[in-house]
């Protein structure tokens, strides 16, 4: 039993309201605060923005980059440019600057795209060497090509005709204020969409995230490209406050720092990242004021990612985590899970309207010698539960890699009511209607329930269609961190989210493994109504005969790698090589 | 005149070579990529500047102190995360690397000066000349066969030794390695203490003929982390011919100023694509 507590919902409003109240509190500062002090505070907005943009990439997504400042010193240049050239000063007006950094935003994720591209087949060490390479690469390019600004020697205009003065520090603050909103409120949105749930998912698991109907590809591109854009704009704000950049801004090593520091605060959490902004100001500046050398503040720093590194934490959790217990005694409790969820009425084993909706003709696959599944040949009938059983090692699991596009070089062909699903990439057999899970835990625990069951169903389940079919299952309701459920229940809830995405056929690979015994028997109830309830055929993988023999309309045997035998229960398992294969000699069912 | 720009390459090129290999051992053995492997080299080449130049020891008396601080601090950093981070992702595990790189690039500015200093010369002058007229150095020699002698010593102490063995088992399974009472801790932090020696004596040997500020030196890291990358931070033999590689093309770039800036992507970009051929299999992430 898993007792979990309901809280109100989320208003979809609130990051604007924050973003609103920021500004307005930017303003004020503005107006309190003397002119020539406002540098400082411009500082750490534009470093807030930096570590937002890292982020995504590396705190959402789970990629390590470390080239975020290359993406700031691209934004700097392309602002520096436009606005040396004059390009379009007389169109555009005072506003030729923001147009000038939107284009350094557009031209900066172009470029995130290019250096994440390795990132498609390079993962973790690799992948982190190689974005610092890049880092040192730009840093030995700009060193000799040097920024726009500086060749022409001349600084760049400032946006709507600021002033070079303090004068004009007191504008580039509110500036800086509404644009840091922007970005905060943006990323906001973007980490609870489709895209943000894809960034969370592709850093859990790839395989998870492609069998969810979502391009593994696309989610690693667009965390590097909105990552750059980010740090392109960051670029911007920072030439726009100093009007002449240099490449000693920008390099490798500070790359490095930002990645410590965005590390030690947690910046893929927006207040975080302002928290790592300040400190990235602040302690250099205390250092100042008590007249200790600067570089103790990277001693500081230093010490600081060690700690936060070495305790595998990060502020920023730690201080929601404290806020969440402290909420969750505000809560209702409320029980969830199968044991203790009321009975249901008993449905007959469903039966089948005898059309082959899944049809696998001579399936084989082949590991360099070894053949993991030969020749088999299989239909499952719409409507149905087929159940497939075999010893450890039969090739069942690699009957559903097969299936689902994550064997392309297998021979044999499989059909999906009538159409072809060879060398179809995995998250294109998921979208076109062939569903999986998996043995392992595949739920990205970064997600909510709900977040996870709009993210698998892609649209395909209403709100109250996703809550009737988490309530059949008795997983925790939608707003429920999947943090804190059990690794059973997950694995429920991955079913329930497939269910959710309304496929053909499911193929559930040991979807009751974890359960207790009674939660096998209130598992099994609620298989049985899934064809006739949600319009859903299944291929049931499952060790536990029990629950096999209490949901399937048919069963199939598979033993190394070829069918044994197929048809109704009775007759396959009553069928002596069955027995000899699946229970031993001596054994009986 | 381009064969001398080639061999000009070859002792930057020796010198990633041996922080590639170095950090293939880390790699493979401790489970890190040790963003400071040069920095405690360097730091360790400072003290000894400062013992030679300050308090008037001999040379040799210099290095060998400095060497045995680059050890020590290895160690040190080796010895913090055996202790707090046994069980972290590789990830976490570099994290703290990147931190302690950035801790000692501050620390020497703070206890060295800003003011950069030469170092003592250990290996000085030419030693022969080939016959289109490209001078060979000693420094050249001393560094490659340095690189040669790590890279196959490492190989054959770990296939053939008793302690090598240990080593790998430890490196492959922690925990079973850990149920067969071997000591996992001490054996990680002696890799650490090992790799953190040779990256003194390597500075101390090119020290002297690279350029020697704390921050220029400590980022050697990079291209010897790129030379680790033509291994894919899994043999050797790779990272040491790739670094010679590196070393070999950036010199040979160096003969055509118009070709500057695209010597520097050339390493990346060669490593980038020998790699996604390497790795075009490995499609997702985990086997299954």
């Amino acid at each position: 039993m898993l007792r979990v507590r309901v809280a109100s919902q989320e208003k979809w409003w609130l990051p604007l309201a924050i973003g609103g109240i920021a500004i307005a509190i930017g303003i004020i500062i503005a107006i309190v605060i003397p002119a020539d002090s406002l540098f400082r505070p411009t500082t750490i907005l534009v470093a807030s923005i930096s570590l937002m943009g890292l982020g995504v990439v590396t705190g959402t997504a789970g990629m390590i980059a470390l080239c975020q400042l290359s993406f700031a010193a691209v934004g700097a240049w392309i602002v520096e440019w436009f606005s040396v050239n004059d390009i379009w000063g007389n169109i555009f007006g005072n506003f030729s600057f923001v147009v000038y950094m939107l284009i350094a935003g557009v031209g900066t994720a172009a470029i995130g795209v290019i250096v994440g591209l390795p990132a498609l087949r390079l993962r973790g060490v690799n992948l982190a060497v190689i974005t610092l390479g890049i880092a040192a690469a730009f840093d030995l390019t700009l060193q000799k090509t040097s920024f726009p600004a500086l060749v022409a020697g001349k600084h760049i205009a400032r946006p709507f005709g600021l002033g070079s003065d303090f004068g004009g520090d007191k504008g580039i603050f509110i500036f800086a204020v509404v644009t840091t909103a922007l970005v905060a409120i943006a990323i906001t949105y973007l980490q609870h969409s489709r895209w943000g749930s894809s960034w969370k998912s592709v850093a859990f698991s790839e395989r998870g995230t492609a069998s969810a109907g979502t391009s593994v590809q696309v989610a690693k591109l667009t965390a590097f490209a909105v990552s750059a854009f980010v740090g392109g704009i960051a670029g911007g704000l920072f030439d726009s406050q100093i009007t002449q950049a240099n490449f000693s801004s920008f390099s490798p090593l500070q790359s490095l720092g930002m990645y410590v520091l965005s590390a030690v605060v947690g910046s893929h959490l927006i207040d975080m990242a302002l928290l790592g902004g300040i400190l990235f100001v602040v302690i250099p500046w205390i250092l100042q004021l008590l007249k200790v050398p600067l570089e103790w503040s990277t001693v500081i720093f230093g010490v600081l990612g060690i700690q936060a590194l070495t305790t595998g934490s990060n502020l920023g959790t730690d201080i929601r985590n404290g806020f969440r217990r402290r909420r969750a005694k505000a809560m209702i409790p409320t029980e969830v899970g199968l044991a203790s969820s009321q009975a249901i009425a008993a449905v007959e084993i469903p039966r089948g309207t005898g059309k082959v909706l899944l049809d696998i003709k001579g399936l084989t696959v082949e590991f360099g010698a070894v053949k993991a599944l030969t020749n088999v040949t299989l239909a499952v009938e719409e409507g149905t539960i087929l159940g497939l059983i075999g010893p450890n090692g039969a090739g069942k699991s690699t009957l559903i890699d097969a299936l689902t596009g994550f064997l392309p070089e297998h021979g044999g062909t499989v059909a999906l009511n009538g159409v072809s699903l060879d060398k179809l990439a995995p998250n294109r057999i998921a979208r076109g209607g062939l569903r999986r899970t998996y043995q392992q835990d595949r739920v990205p625990p970064t997600l909510s329930v709900g977040a996870y069951m709009r993210f698998v169903s892609r649209g395909q389940a209403k709100p109250a269609e996703i809550d009737e079919i988490l309530a059949f299952f008795a997983c925790p309701p939608v707003r429920t961190p999947l943090s804190l459920v059990d690794v059973g229940t997950r694995r429920l809830i991955e079913v329930a989210a497939s269910i959710a995405a309304k496929p053909q056929v499911l193929l559930l690979d040991e979807p009751a493994a974890g359960l207790s015994h009674d939660e096998h028997v209130a598992f099994g109830d609620r298989l049985r109504q899934v064809p006739s309830r949600y319009g859903v055929t299944i291929l049931l993988i499952e060790h536990d005969l029990d629950l096999v023999r209490s949901v399937s309309t048919s069963i199939t045997v598979l033993n190394f790698g070829e069918v044994l035998a197929s048809g109704t229960q009775e007759s396959v398992l009553s069928n002596p090589e069955v027995l000899k294969a699946y229970m031993g000699e001596t054994e009986l069912l | 005149m381009w064969l001398n720009n080639v061999v000009a390459g070859l002792t930057p090129g020796a010198t990633y070579a041996i922080v590639g290999v170095l950090l293939t051992l880390m790699s493979q053995l401790t489970r890190v990529v040790n963003f400071a492997q040069v920095a405690v080299g360097m730091f360790g080449g400072y003290i000894s500047l400062t013992l030679v130049t300050k308090m008037h020891l001999p040379i040799f008396v210099g290095v060998i102190v400095g060497v045995l601080v680059a050890a020590i601090l290895s160690a040190l950093l080796g010895w913090i995360i055996a202790t707090w981070l046994s069980e972290a992702s590789t990830s976490a595990r570099s994290a703290v690397t990147v931190a302690g790189l950035l801790f000692l690039i501050s620390l020497a500015f703070i206890l060295f000066g800003y003011r950069n200093q030469p170092f003592p010369t250990i290996v000085a002058g030419p030693l022969f000349t080939l016959p289109g007229g490209a001078v060979v150095s000693k420094v050249t020699v001393v560094v490659i066969v340095l690189a040669i002698v790590i890279t196959v010593g490492s190989w054959a102490f770990l296939k053939f030794t008793a302690f090598g063995v240990k080593l790998r088992a430890v490196s492959d399974r922690q925990m079973a390695a850990e149920l067969l009472g071997l000591n996992v801790k001490m054996l990680n932090v002696s890799v650490w203490f090992v790799t953190g020696a040779i990256a003194g004596i390597t500075v101390a040997l090119v020290g002297p003929s690279a350029s020697n500020d704390y921050v220029t030196l400590s980022s050697i890291v990079i291209p010897g982390a790129a030379a680790a990358l033509v291994g894919a931070f899994k043999r050797m033999d790779l990272a040491l011919i790739g670094g010679l590689a590196i070393g070999a093309i950036q010199g040979l770039f160096a003969g055509f100023p118009n070709l500057l800036i695209v010597r520097d992507w050339v390493p990346i970009i060669f490593i980038i694509l020998f790699l996604l051929w390497n790795q075009r299999k490995e499609v997702w992430d985990v086997a299954r």
